[in-house]
């Protein structure tokens, strides 16, 4: 569908969310993050609004990643029939889903997820799930410790690629249009929506610049991206990154940009079985292994380089922007101290 | 809005037409696809490749090695070396497999038209060149054709019944072993002792090597002392991959994806990536790291 020509705002009351919601879950699967009884905020399919409690400030701690690439999705089935070894075609059916309450972060991976997953080849598996989606976002008025979109150009609000972008306002959201999905969800039900006004508008302003004003990190993405096209990191960087890390993926698995994956046959019996396609990671060994045991990876600071290269260089090359969108996740996972934050620390020492 | 997008991963069926076995570790498997229409149809060029599906195995990527000057059907010529190609080495004529492709960057055939050839190999090197060699003898619009064929002993010597073809067809072939067996008395060491006696014409001159690691260091530096600069200098790539398609990034190379920018580079091109091959120093041995992956 072509973009919408043009944006408009309107408000919704904070007491009209739920309604508004309940609406929407009526003609699709509804994914939005909750807090769960173990405190947790994770993206969640919605079976339950009234049972669940949707949490619009503190970060979910899994990304969309799963939605469009899951962790493991069967490709296709095979049998070995006396006509010979045959491949039938896996065609899940995706129902149309709304992915409300995204973080700028998260709405910018899916737009990097989009390049990766159409611009050579068409993934029919990624873009069924994709093709379905609406994307619902909510500014991040109080960007969390480990955040800095700011540095990676993702946040802390939301510059393109929603339906529909939402700002807290106290008692009400500013609703604001993007592409043509979201106008028509609002004409839909404009029994939710007020018009907005100037004040309104000035309101959105004023919460983008306190936003703006608390990230407690500066990370000097920019920088580092330089010294990286430059060839200028000192060796010693990467040698210490690659002892601490402990090739557990983690970084990987929670990044919302990390879409290498493999893929590999599970025999059902003798006759038959399913190709699946799993999440992979850069950082691991067996990564780039040959048959036969051959790895033209095997320098211990190549895998660990490949991982800040590919994100902060490799991409900036073809997209003009970092694939980290800043949301902090492998800082908070990484216990061997390689998270994207301490590389950039490090990539920029002695050049400030 | 029901849309159908191709199946980029779904693999079709393919029969076994005939074996040439050229050495007790590779085969050349002469393929057609299943689907007569599909396999009238399907075009590829010297220098791409196939994943290959074998039964509960997963997918391996193969060189072609037959010529798209000749259709009907496609040739993989496959060493053991793993889980999936020892598995082909089990097959028979008739029996299937499955095959996805081509993909990847071929040898610039246009450009190479003029020129004269020198196909510098090792081993299943001789694969990939195999076809671009067919192609040029098939097409009439290429220079002087020089092959040079390292093997490891005598009996090692893969794709006999080709050079003695090309050779009948005015290839200057030449072979050498690494070490020899009684009735040998042919050259004996690595293929660079084959670049001695050449005086190519640099002016219109191509080098497409394609060997181990150690081979084509060697016959790199070989190719620069006779005067080969590096846009003179082709090979292809060698990567562990499962898209096939530039998506699972399993075949990087320093910013480079070898199923999509490669397999073909020039010498020049890998000058300018940081990778194994080209690396000054020896690379240690494996990762030290405690919780290595082993697969």
């Amino acid at each position: 569908m072509p973009p919408a020509a043009t944006t408009d705002s309107h408000l919704l009351k904070k007491d009209h969310l739920k309604g508004f919601l309940r609406k929407l879950s009526k003609e699709y699967r509804l994914v939005a993050p909750v807090r769960n009884r173990h405190s947790d905020v994770l993206f969640t399919v919605i079976d339950d609004l009234d049972g669940m409690e949707i949490e619009l400030t503190e970060p979910p701690q899994n990304s969309l990643k799963q939605f469009f690439l899951p962790q493991q999705e069967q490709l296709s089935t095979y049998s070995v029939t006396p006509e010979g070894y045959e491949f039938h075609p896996t065609q899940a059916i995706i129902p149309p889903t709304v992915y409300f309450g995204v973080h700028p972060c998260d709405l910018s991976s899916v737009l990097y997820m989009d390049v990766v997953f159409s611009r050579r080849q068409r993934d029919p598996f990624y873009l069924r799930r994709r093709q379905g989606s609406v994307l619902i976002g909510i500014n991040c008025n109080f960007p969390s410790p480990n955040c800095f979109c700011n540095a990676t150009g993702s946040g802390p609000f939301i510059e393109m690629g929603s339906d529909l972008q939402l700002t807290d306002l106290g008692d009400r959201f500013l609703v604001e249009t993007g592409r043509a999905p979201g106008h028509a969800l609002i004409k839909r039900w404009q029994g939710f929506f007020s018009p907005a006004e100037a004040k309104d508008r000035a309101a959105r302003y004023q919460a983008f610049l306190e936003a703006r004003g608390r990230f407690s990190r500066q990370v000097h993405v920019e920088q580092a991206i330089r010294r990286l096209e430059a060839g200028t990191v000192p060796e010693q960087v990467w040698e210490d990154l690659s002892l601490r890390c402990q090739d557990c993926g983690g970084c990987a698995y929670v990044c919302p940009t990390c879409t290498c994956f493999t893929i590999s046959d599970q025999q059902r019996d003798a006759v038959s079985g399913q190709r699946l396609r799993n999440w992979d990671a850069c950082t691991f060994a067996g990564f780039t292994a040959m048959a036969g045991g051959h790895n033209p990876v095997v320098a211990k600071t190549a895998a660990i380089r490949q991982r800040f290269e590919h994100k902060l260089r490799d991409d900036v090359r073809l997209t003009g922007r970092p694939s980290c969108v800043g949301c902090g996740r492998c800082v908070g996972i990484c216990f061997g101290g390689t998270d994207i934050i301490r590389f950039v620390e490090r990539a920029c020492q002695g050049s400030l | 809005m029901p849309q159908t997008i191709t199946d980029i991963y779904l693999p079709r069926q393919a029969k076994v037409v005939q074996i040439e076995i050229e050495n007790s570790q590779i085969s050349t498997f002469v393929l057609a696809f299943s689907a007569p229409l599909f396999n009238e149809n399907f075009r590829y060029q010297p220098g791409q490749f196939m994943l290959v599906s074998m039964p509960h195995c997963g997918e391996a990527p193969i060189s072609i090695s037959s010529t798209p000057t000749r259709p009907g059907t496609i040739h993989l010529s496959v060493r053991r070396a793993g889980k999936l190609t020892n598995a082909m080495h089990g097959l028979r004529v008739g029996d299937t497999l499955g095959l996805r492709g081509p993909y990847g960057r071929p040898f610039p055939m246009k450009e190479l038209q003029g020129r004269d050839l020198l196909f510098v190999a090792g081993g299943i090197g001789l694969a990939p060149l195999r076809a671009v060699i067919n192609a040029c003898l098939d097409q009439e619009r290429f220079g002087a054709l020089t092959v040079l064929y390292g093997s490891r002993t005598p009996s090692d010597i893969a794709f006999q019944d080709d050079l003695a073809l090309w050779q009948q067809q005015g290839v200057d072939c030449r072979l050498t072993v690494d070490a020899a067996e009684a009735g040998w008395a042919g050259a004996v060491g690595l293929v660079t002792c084959l670049m001695d006696g050449l005086t190519p014409d640099l002016s219109r001159s191509t080098a497409l090597v394609c060997g181990p690691p150690l081979m084509f260091k060697a016959v790199l530096g070989k190719l620069a002392a006779m005067g080969f600069s590096d846009e003179q200098v082709l090979t292809t790539m060698e990567r562990h991959m499962k898209c096939g398609v530039g998506i699972c990034r399993h075949c990087h190379m320093d910013g480079k994806l070898a199923c999509v920018d490669g397999p073909v580079f020039s010498l020049a091109e890998l000058r300018r990536l940081k990778i194994m091959e080209l690396a000054e120093a020896p690379a240690s041995a494996a990762r030290t790291s405690t919780t290595d992956h082993l697969r």
